[in-house]
């Protein structure tokens, strides 16, 4: 390496070091800190040193590397590693994942903590998942999608606790409503296209949450809605005593009881409903209407001068993947026993468009991935407590360096004409 | 020979601008018209007034279908290539670049094949008749790609493919949808010698064996001189010359607007 390249490496890392500093010094250079009759401010300038010092050395040392045209050894091993899992590898892993996962509650090292983390990103593979539909396929980006999820849990709740129906008939139902607003969203926005159709899914999201809120007597506002039925094996419900005249799960069974039978049944109804979206959403891709979606998103002019209406398609997508979504809300309602506007925030849209955009636009295997990527890195650091989502943001970062096109950007064609040659 | 299609009176005005100014003429079936005219001259304004893009100011614009005609302002947006069966190519290929070739081809294919699959019904229920219909698609894509010499590339995406294969493949996926009147938006655009000669010869396979009249914008005169029955010659938005191909290149008018007109 030349003389120069590392003057001019030095020079650009100094550069990224008064960045840092301008970022640093406000931000963790001055704290506020109350003292007797008022807040002081404590500089802290010594861990704004270290940071710039590690932002210099680190932007250097990467300048370096690059100048030498080889990536580190632990770099390329950790992008290897990503760009191994072609959709080729994809359907082994897929089946491996599944197997794990059936198995998974009976691990000996599963505890409750796991089958709650478990759990949770089950939930975001399946929102992933129905919103790969509207994103990946159709191309329709929808940063609003917790609203359907937010109808979904409401749908199920309210019905639930109104007329007391079982879990199995509410389910569907909430479905169907969550289907219905994505229609009544897709109205309005099918001239948009990109930046224009993102700010106002974003609105209709703020807009659900609001109503929320406000439509008190209906919703019960931000007390939310409590004591939502739980769901019940087939009619067995999970209780220590049951009431007059029924039998209980552990009853029924002979089994000691155990909350933990709750947590496994919930476990198998979310990774039920999760495989049911995958499987859904893979024999749709390669029906007419799949195939629509993606011709929508890849030209919607071209769509028009081949006779493909794009009102209807546009508009079973949003419907489509709205059900999922309302689904999976109702789901969550079940799961929780209790929900408000507070569970519906942007932040969980942000997420889940996140999940499916890191996981690569339409690939299935890229939301789980994802998932479990952010979803279980963001748990890892729950000790950190507010600084956690700093983890999610590094997750964030990481995947975007090395798969800027997502982790799994293959696509496969729906129909072979000469079959698989690989 | 009857018309195909009749253009009376059309014009497109865009505020004070006006595109295309009282333009009338007749495209025979089995024939290939072209319209040439130097750039802006309103050529591809004429396609999108004709394919629905555009809704005309003024006039009229008939697709005769036996002893009937329909009129094409009444359809806009994909009716046009749904019910009227006009399909068009682009200026700028249009194609879905990260599907397969094959895949642009079914999707060509969508309104027949959505009413196969009961609407995604039969086709979740993976039903028999909705597969064999699919099977009827995918033959027809073969016949298509084996004319055009793309069958070995089928899988592959479509934005992959050479520019002039890109070329032929929109002008076989707009093929697919059976139309009666096929517009074709300069096909030959950066296309080399050897496949202009080859677009000439899939445009006349597609005049005598599909019976399906072409509209060409063109500025490639030995495809024009070559192919065309009939030729329309726009400048300003204005009709200035209508004859065969050897009438239009002896034209007096044509050769000035072309070329300017000796002080």
């Amino acid at each position: 390496m030349e003389k120069k390249d590392i003057i001019q490496s030095f020079k650009d890392s100094l550069f990224t070091g008064l960045i840092a500093l301008a970022l640093f010094g406000p931000i963790v250079g001055l704290r506020t800190a109350s003292k007797g009759e008022g807040l002081f401010i404590t500089p802290q300038w010594g861990i704004v040193f270290l940071l710039v010092g590690l932002c210099i050395l680190g932007r250097f040392l990467i300048n370096l590397n690059s100048a030498r045209k080889t990536e580190i050894t632990f770099f390329s091993k950790f992008t290897s590693k990503f760009s191994a899992i072609t959709e080729d590898k994809a359907k082994h892993f897929a089946i491996t994942a599944i197997l794990f996962a059936v198995v998974f509650p009976f691990l000996p090292f599963t505890d409750r903590y796991f089958m709650d983390v478990a759990i949770m990103i089950l939930t975001y593979i399946m929102l992933g998942w129905g919103l790969n539909i509207v994103v990946g396929l159709a191309g329709l980006l929808d940063l609003g999608y917790v609203a359907f999820y937010a109808v979904g849990a409401y749908s199920y709740a309210l019905i639930a606790t109104t007329f007391g129906w079982s879990f199995w008939i509410c389910l569907p139902l909430a479905g169907v409503f969550a289907a219905f607003f994505g229609i009544l969203l897709g109205f309005p926005v099918l001239r948009l296209r990109g930046d224009y159709l993102a700010i106002v899914t974003l609105g209709f999201g703020e807009i659900i949450r609001i109503i929320l809120i406000n439509w008190y007597e209906v919703t019960n506002g931000p007390d939310g809605i409590t004591g939502i039925p739980r769901p019940s094996f087939f009619g067995l419900p999970f209780k220590r005593s049951p009431d007059e005249g029924e039998t209980s799960f552990h009853l029924f069974f002979n089994l000691e009881y155990s909350t933990m039978h709750r947590i496994i049944f919930l476990y198998y109804l979310i990774l039920v409903l999760a495989l049911i979206t995958n499987y859904f959403t893979l024999k749709i891709r390669k029906l007419p209407v799949g195939r629509a979606w993606e011709a929508l998103r890849e030209d919607e002019i071209a769509c028009k001068s081949l006779g493909v209406n794009p009102t209807n398609t546009k508009l079973t997508a949003f419907a489509i993947g709205a059900m999922f979504g309302g689904f999976a809300g109702s789901f969550f309602a079940t799961r929780q026993a209790f929900i408000s506007p507070e569970s519906f925030t942007f932040i969980e849209s942000a997420i889940i468009v996140a999940i499916v955009v890191l996981g690569g636009m339409g690939s299935q295997t890229g939301v789980v991935l994802a998932s479990i990527f952010l979803i279980g890195i963001t748990e890892m650091f729950r000790d950190l407590e507010q600084y956690r989502m700093i983890a999610f943001g590094g997750a964030m970062v990481l995947i975007m360096v090395f798969k800027p096109k997502g982790i799994l950007a293959n696509r496969k064609p729906t129909i072979l004409m000469h079959g698989d040659k690989k | 020979m009857s018309n195909l299609l009749s253009v009376e009176n059309l014009t497109m005005k865009f505020g004070g601008l006006t595109a295309i100014d009282d333009l009338s003429f007749d495209a025979k079936h089995n024939q290939i018209t072209s319209i040439i005219g130097p750039n802006g001259a309103g050529k591809t304004t004429v396609f999108n007034c004709l394919t629905g893009f555009y809704k005309p100011t003024n006039g009229q614009m008939f697709l005769h279908k036996d002893d009937s005609k329909i009129s094409l302002r009444k359809y806009t947006d994909f009716k046009i290539a749904y019910v009227a069966k006009v399909a068009r190519t682009f200026q700028n290929i249009r194609l879905f670049p990260a599907m397969s070739v094959l895949e642009n081809l079914l999707v060509a294919q969508h309104n027949e094949l959505m009413v196969a699959s009961g609407y995604s019904l039969f086709g979740l229920l993976n039903l028999k008749t909705y597969r064999d219909k699919e099977q009827l698609a995918v033959d027809k894509a073969k016949y298509w790609l084996d004319i055009i010499g793309l069958t070995h590339r089928a899988d592959d995406n479509a934005g992959d493919l050479p520019y002039g294969d890109q070329r032929k493949l929109e002008i076989v996926r707009a093929m697919c949808i059976e139309p009666r009147l096929l517009c074709l938006d300069e096909p030959a655009a950066g296309l080399n010698p050897k496949e202009s000669a080859e677009l000439n010869k899939l445009l006349k396979f597609i005049k005598t064996e599909k019976q399906t009249g072409i509209l060409l914008i063109e500025h490639d005169m030995s495809v024009v001189m070559g192919i065309s029955d009939h030729v329309v010659v726009l400048n300003y938005g204005k009709k200035i010359f209508e004859g065969t191909a050897d009438q239009t290149k002896n034209s007096k008018e044509v050769i000035e607007a072309y070329l300017g007109v000796d002080e």
